[in-house]
């Protein structure tokens, strides 16, 4: 499953407008991940953790260069190509969760299925299962402002997982979160990335999530800085 | 499409007060606009219905030096019709003449119409059966402005041919109930051969009243006005009341789409981060749009469920029982009956949804239309300004 490049970024560059002048985001990236990967971009703040991992997500595009993400040249996309993409493809877990607050927690996992137009029963199913990885499944009637922050940011990861993506971007999913539920919800990640062979990338700076990380990309002033594969990760730290 | 109505039903519910505030604001335009539109319908139809049973019948033949308008047509404008000409016509003749009730003189339009008569509601019964030497009948307007009542003899003075003066008593004979002014106010109505010889006008009438079998001809001094040309009077003031109320609802109307506009721009600029939640879980930027469309229109279908539950037994029981109307207000010179029974037409209640719910949707859609061109990055983040 491994050694397949599920995402290639290619000379990239990211530049913002501010004021009369221009902010560099990015400069120049070139990185690859690999299918089934658990990676992270560590940095400090504005060192572009988040901006090439919303470049990846087909949320932004770059200002030069290209980012593949399975194939398709982000740049390349047009709104609605890459809505199918992420769609499919891709799921996002949040730094605040983003839960939909009027709907249950079923009906926040279920959401992503609607949009693929999948039949209710199927639906069903789908949804309990994924509210069981993430140990849920007794609270999918119960609404986000009803749950703790773990249990919210849980729901998110059933949410990312439930249409069983190609890639989850996780962007500082710790960084509301206290010890025991960063390890919880680490450990939930890491079992449904060995389990589905999904590929995990992360932006953070919490030494927490770094512990549990196969790869860490080290950027810094949208460079990278250090590119660390770190090996023998298991779930059991 | 289907999803949209889904989400849009979730979001609309999940928003709990704001939801039923605007829902509540936009039923009651819808309550009021049904409403005052039926009121005018009702009102019309009865006018209409009223002109045509007691002034107009199927039409008028008039003498063409006769003017309606013009109270000095009245002296010559009448002619003679021949016999084989006056099927299925009555005859009018109008004269200006004074009364003299309680010593006081009052100029009324002496009116000779066929006792025999059926094309009018017009009592002319009583005028046959009676035996006074000039039975006159008047209506309830006219008797409460000179304090008459039936049986009453009162002084009658009027012009003959010639121009001389002429005086006698009138007996009244019915006072009826109309809601015409025009066939009530300052009106006397006497037997028409008792008026020709009065005026020695033998067989001379100022118009005809037709019925439904006259075939309108070309006749020399004579014009024929159909109940369309009659009626363009009161269907113009009636247009002109419609256009005057229609602002009033209007306004209304526009308080409430101001209220569905509001809440779409809040929506937009508050829920920012959850556009860029859709966004990042697959919706298209259209896809988005259209659900705050659906959502902004959806209160329109909420406001009809609403102000059908308060408006259809509303409007059942007005239909019903009519609304009085206050009695300064019957003397503004056009048919307005003691009790209006509004009409509610399918066509009333569709055109009203039709024109909310389209209203509703636009205004939902011009904020909604910001979120084609928003970058779910800074939406995420609630950056957006």
């Amino acid at each position: 499953m491994k050694n397949e490049a599920i995402i290639s970024i290619q000379n990239v560059t990211k530049r913002f407008p501010v004021g009369d002048g221009e902010f560099t985001a990015l400069k120049n990236i070139n990185l690859e991940f690999q299918r089934g990967e658990f990676a992270g971009l560590v940095g400090p703040s504005g060192s572009g953790k988040t901006t090439l991992l919303n470049i990846i997500g087909s949320l932004d595009s770059p200002t030069e260069g290209d980012a593949l993400v399975l194939g398709k040249n982000i740049s390349e996309l047009s709104h609605k190509e890459s809505a199918l993409l992420r769609n499919k493809h891709i799921g996002f877990i949040f730094q605040v969760y983003n839960l939909l607050p009027v709907y249950t927690v079923y009906e926040n996992v279920e959401f992503a299925l609607l949009l693929q137009n999948i039949p209710k029963v199927q639906r069903q199913k789908m949804v309990m299962e994924a509210l069981e990885w993430v140990g849920l499944a007794s609270m999918a009637d119960k609404k986000p402002d009803k749950l703790s922050g773990g249990e919210g940011q849980r729901v998110a990861i059933a949410r990312a997982m439930v249409k069983k993506p190609e890639i989850v971007i996780a962007d500082e999913p710790s960084a509301n979160l206290d010890a025991e539920n960063t390890h919880a919800i680490l450990k939930t990640m890491r079992e449904l990335n060995e389990n589905l062979g999904t590929t995990f990338l992360f932006s953070t700076h919490d030494e927490k999530v770094m512990g549990y990380l196969d790869r860490i990309v080290h950027l810094r002033d949208g460079a990278v800085e250090e590119d660390e594969i770190i090996k023998s990760k298991t779930t059991n730290q | 499409m289907k999803l949209a109505f889904q989400l849009a039903y979730k979001n609309l519910i999940g928003a709990g007060l704001r939801t039923w505030l605007n829902v509540g604001v936009l039923a009651f335009s819808f309550i009021i606009i049904i409403f005052y539109n039926g009121l005018i319908d009702g009102w019309n139809d009865q006018a209409k219905h009223d002109s045509i049973a007691w002034e107009f019948g199927e039409g008028k033949l008039m003498h063409s030096d006769y003017d309606p308008f013009d109270p000095f047509t009245i002296l010559d404008g009448h002619g003679v019709l021949e016999n084989d000409q006056l099927n299925d016509l009555t005859p009018i003749l109008l004269r200006q003449a004074s009364i003299y009730p309680e010593g006081r003189m009052l100029s009324v339009a002496l009116k000779g119409i066929d006792a025999n008569q059926t094309i009018l509601e017009l009592p002319t019964a009583a005028l046959k059966n009676s035996t006074a030497e000039i039975p006159a009948i008047i209506g309830r307007n006219m008797a409460d402005a000179a304090n008459l009542k039936t049986g009453d003899n009162i002084l009658l003075r009027w012009r003959d041919k010639g121009g001389t003066f002429d005086a006698a008593k009138v007996t009244i004979v019915d006072v009826f109930e109309t809601n015409v002014p025009t066939v009530d106010a300052g009106q006397v109505w006497i037997p028409i051969k008792k008026m020709w010889e009065m005026t020695g006008l033998e067989n001379h009438a100022t118009f005809f009243i037709a019925n439904e079998k006259y075939q309108p001809s070309n006749i020399l001094d004579w014009k024929y006005q159909n109940q369309e040309m009659l009626l363009s009077d009161l269907n113009e003031i009636i247009a002109m009341k419609k256009v005057s109320g229609s602002i009033m609802y209007l306004l209304l109307l526009a308080i409430a789409l101001l209220a569905i506009f509001d809440t779409q721009v809040l929506s937009v600029f508050r829920r920012q981060k959850e556009i860029g939640t859709y966004i990042s879980l697959g919706m298209t930027r259209s896809q988005v749009v259209g659900l705050f469309t659906v959502e902004g229109s959806m209160y329109s279908f909420f406001a009809m469920i609403l102000g059908s539950i308060v408006g259809v037994p509303l409007f059942a029981y007005l239909a019903k029982t009519g609304i009085g109307m206050p009695a300064a207000s019957r003397d503004m010179g056009i048919p307005l009956a003691e009790r209006i029974f509004p009409v509610f037409s399918i066509q009333l209640i569709v055109g009203t949804i039709l024109l909310v719910v389209i209203a509703a949707t636009i205004v939902s859609f011009l904020p909604a239309r910001k979120i084609s061109k928003m970058n779910p990055v800074l939406a995420l983040k609630g950056k957006l300004q």
